[in-house]
């Protein structure tokens, strides 16, 4: 799904018909308020991912404005910000970037390179999206699970681990099955993979 | 001191040197006549004093004739009485008869009486027996020398003895026969007698008359006037041989007094008026020659004023007639003044060009009406023409009424060169303004090309991406999808062709050149560029035009360099106020004023910030700008413009807040009357 937030009718339909072209589902907003207000009322993330393409210059709330709203919501990763400028200020440019915008486009942009880098956000965003999820299952985890997890990554066995944390053995064996179980793996293999 | 403070009091000048000298002369005059009318009364009184002395003197002298005259005769009389006694031709009857006769005609004889050489009475006048011896001594004393010198002889006056009655004059007479020595007559006068009978009443009247023997002892007087003044008095001896008598008449006029004193109070009163009145004048001279001196000093001062004054001015009679010019006047048209000061219409410097508007304006004088202030030309006498500014006003005189009217003239033709020489800056001004304003909107021009462009190229790169995924796409694929987008592609591409357009005429510099244009072609030729800055700050702009709007006579670059300003400004206002109230309005209508020529009113309406006062006085002031990058000039040169086109750039408050900038344009009158008719078709 690719968020068009601009204030020029004339450029969202444009860049609508233009991500049909390349098969992109598209949603527009006339203004940063609209968009934020939708995202609101999100429930879930489309699983193909999800991008906005976002103009510098709103009536209301300018476009690195709604990016550092959304980067305070924590949401930068999952919803890779794509400005588009027709002033080409560079000093704003390499400023959002920093703060973690995808890429910046300056009008008049090659069309299709542009839809590149928006599939490549439609990735990333997908990417994050997972990210998060093993992010937000290690939050679950309680501190000495955290320690336990640590030493069971580095490839040590329980006895050791139980050693190095002056705990029992049968204590590791309960903490190990609670961290497989938090993080839905079966194995200590599967375990690595996930967090490589 | 007193001088001092008298002159302070009354206000007095006193005179200089060389007007001390014209002064003595008049006061020595005055000083010369006051001592002489006060000579005259008193040299009067004296020659009247001289001639009363003289009179009197006279008077005395012939009373004293008269006396003598008397005397003489009474002695003639008794001398031939007493040589006809001698001769014996007198009985004692004849000459009683004789005596008595002489005593009723010479009143002032007592009696007569005859003596012989004893003393015994031998004959009285009078009949009462009188012996020589009852005469008083004086008396007989002078009967013995009159018988010893044989003449007659007066006695000395004085009473009979052992009476009190009147003085008494005795004449002895001797008789004498050779030395034989028969006796006397013996007349006796009383003196009171002689002093009435013989001195006239018109003499006695005016005067005390006294007879005073030579110790100047009076023995008689009469005083019937009164006593006398000794005032006039004159003294004559009456010369009788025997007696020293003197006659002294003592006048009873006091000297004369009533006429002079009249005379010097007059006088007096003369000189006193005399000296005020000169004291008067030479205030009144004093405060002339002040005036004088301050109208000199003014008149001098206005003719000074008046010939450096680079004014002419020209003063006319309700008739029109020149009655004063100003050398500033004279030297402007170059005819000298004489030949113009009381010269009717047409002038010697009207220019034959002009000279029906000069007759309307002087037929308008004629009425009483006159144009305040009004540009004209006027002719030198050389034949060159010069622009001239006149000012009228109504000449009123001292009690208010008109006499004329005044006019200044300023010649303008260097104010008109330096303002040719102004408006050539403007325009320059006006072209470097738009370039400048051209600078400031490049960028957003830039930005807002890219939009089309960026529109453009999307719309292309989809409808060529679905060509190329046609395959993939299969039967999805139509070529009617494309349509839609390549429609939206062309439309862009014709908005990035206008814009360019508008830019393109907006910056060329050119003369300007006014043609018939709609209003509606006006703005629409500039509604591009307003709605291309208009999105750059996110304002919604609203056109509102009038139907049927006339045509005005305009160069519509100018004008819509005037919008452009406007907009931008009216765009720039709304910044930082709440986007809803971006709205930019522009609205024409035809104001339709009964009085006015109709004209068309374009108002550019905000919601912006508006002005504040301070502002506001400085609005139209060239370098004047509230932008930190601003030149000043573009209100300015909008004002400029409107006026060349023969209107006025006014601003009010919007009531809704903001600013209204609103300009009016005189329609043409052509297109009032087509309006007009087409209109009535309509209806029809």
């Amino acid at each position: 799904m690719l968020h068009i937030v601009d204030d020029e009718e004339v450029i969202r339909d444009s860049l609508t018909w233009l991500a049909r072209s390349r098969a992109i589902t598209t949603s527009t907003y006339d203004n940063g308020a609209a968009f934020l207000a939708a995202l609101d009322t999100k429930k879930s993330f489309d699983p193909q991912g999800e991008c906005v393409l976002l103009d510098v210059r709103m009536p209301d709330i300018s476009g690195p404005a709604l990016f550092d709203t959304l980067a305070t919501r924590g949401l930068a990763q999952r919803l890779p910000v794509i400005f588009l400028t027709g002033h080409g200020d560079v000093p704003m440019a390499v400023d959002t970037l920093k703060r973690g915008a995808f890429d910046f486009f300056e009008k008049p942009f090659n069309d299709n390179k542009l839809m590149d880098r928006v599939q490549e956000a439609l990735l990333a965003s997908c990417d994050a999206g997972a990210s998060a999820e093993i992010q937000s299952r290690l939050g679950n985890l309680s501190i000495r699970e955290r320690e336990v997890l640590d030493l069971i990554l580095a490839g040590k066995m329980n006895k050791v681990i139980a050693d190095e944390l002056g705990i029992s053995m049968r204590t590791v064996e309960v903490h190990r099955a609670h961290i497989f179980d938090k993080m839905n793996v079966k194995t200590a293999v599967e375990l690595a993979r996930l967090l490589k | 001191m007193i001088i001092k403070r008298l002159s302070q009091k009354f206000n007095v000048v006193f005179p200089t040197r060389r007007q001390a000298w014209r002064w003595l002369l008049p006061i020595l005059l005055v000083f010369l006549f006051l001592s002489t009318l006060l000579w005259l009364p008193w040299q009067t009184q004296r020659m009247e004093a001289n001639e009363r002395q003289e009179q009197l003197i006279a008077d005395t002298l012939w009373v004293e004739q008269t006396i003598r005259f008397q005397l003489g005769r009474n002695e003639e009389n008794l001398r031939t009485i007493a040589s006809e006694v001698t001769a014996g031709y007198l009985t004692d009857t004849r000459l009683r008869d004789r005596l008595v006769t002489m005593i009723r005609n010479n009143r002032e004889l007592t009696r007569i009486v005859r003596f012989d050489a004893d003393g015994k009475m031998i004959m009285s006048s009078d009949d009462s027996a009188i012996s020589l011896n009852e005469y008083s001594t004086q008396s007989r004393m002078t009967a013995e020398q009159a018988r010893e010198s044989k003449t007659g002889l007066y006695s000395h006056p004085a009473a009979m003895p052992g009476t009190s009655g009147p003085i008494l004059l005795d004449y002895h007479v001797p008789l004498l026969i050779g030395d034989q020595y028969l006796g006397s007559l013996v007349a006796t006068y009383s003196l009171s007698s002689i002093l009435n009978e013989m001195v006239p009443w018109w003499f006695a009247q005016d005067n005390e008359i006294a007879l005073t023997d030579q110790d100047d002892i009076v023995i008689d007087k009469r005083a019937a006037g009164g006593p006398g003044r000794s005032v006039y008095t004159h003294r004559r001896a009456l010369d009788l041989p025997g007696a020293a008598l003197t006659l002294s008449t003592n006048s009873v006029k006091s000297e004369p007094k009533l006429l002079p004193s009249l005379l010097v109070a007059s006088v007096i009163a003369l000189s006193l008026g005399l000296l005020w009145s000169l004291w008067a004048l030479w205030r009144d001279i004093n405060r002339r020659l002040a005036a004088e001196g301050a109208l000199r000093h003014q008149v001098s001062f206005r003719t000074a004023m008046e010939n450096s004054l680079m004014t002419g001015l020209r003063a006319r009679d309700l008739e029109g007639r020149i009655t004063y010019v100003n050398p500033a006047f004279c030297e402007m048209v170059g005819i000298p003044a004489e030949e113009l000061v009381g010269r009717s219409p047409p002038m010697a410097y009207w220019a034959p060009e002009a000279m029906d508007e000069y007759q309307q304006r002087f037929t308008q004088v004629l009425a009483g009406t006159v144009t305040p202030q009004f540009e004209t030309i006027f002719q030198r006498s050389d034949g060159e023409r010069f622009p001239v500014l006149i000012f009228e006003s109504p000449l009123v005189d001292d009690s208010g009424r008109q006499t004329g009217w005044m006019g200044s003239i300023l010649d303008i033709s260097d104010r008109k060169q330096v303002e040719d020489l102004n408006r050539r800056q403007q325009e320059k001004l006006q072209a470097s303004a738009r370039l400048a304003t051209m600078g400031e909107i490049a960028s957003t021009l830039a930005h807002e090309l890219n939009q089309p462009l960026a529109a453009i190229s999307s719309y292309t790169t989809g409808a060529l991406n679905m060509i190329d995924n046609r395959a993939a796409l299969g039967d999805e694929f139509d070529l009617d999808m494309l349509k839609p987008a390549l429609e939206k592609a062309g439309t862009q591409a014709q908005r990035a062709g206008q814009i360019i357009r508008s830019v393109h005429t907006f910056v060329k510099r050119r003369e300007p050149s006014r043609e018939p244009i709609t209003v509606q072609a006006l703005i629409d030729g500039v509604i591009p560029l307003v709605e291309l800055q208009a999105r750059q700050f996110f304002v919604a702009t609203q056109v509102q035009i009038a139907p049927n709007l006339p045509s005005v006579l305009a160069d519509s670059v100018m004008l819509e360099q005037v919008l452009l300003n406007l907009t931008r400004n009216a765009i720039e206002a709304m910044q930082n106020v709440a986007p809803e109230r971006r709205i930019l309005r522009i609205v024409a209508s035809l104001e339709n004023d009964a009085a006015a020529q109709p004209s068309v009113v374009i108002a550019v309406v905000d919601q912006g910030h508006g002005i504040p006062q301070e502002v506001a006085e400085r609005l139209f002031s060239p370098f004047f700008s509230t932008k930190a990058e601003g030149m000043g000039m573009g209100l300015n040169i909008c004002r400029t413009t409107v006026e060349f086109h023969g209107g006025t750039l006014v601003h009010a408050n919007n009531p809704a807040g903001g600013t209204i900038f609103r300009f009016a344009l005189p329609v043409l009158s052509e297109t009032v009357a087509e309006t007009a008719t087409a209109e009535q078709k309509a209806d029809a």
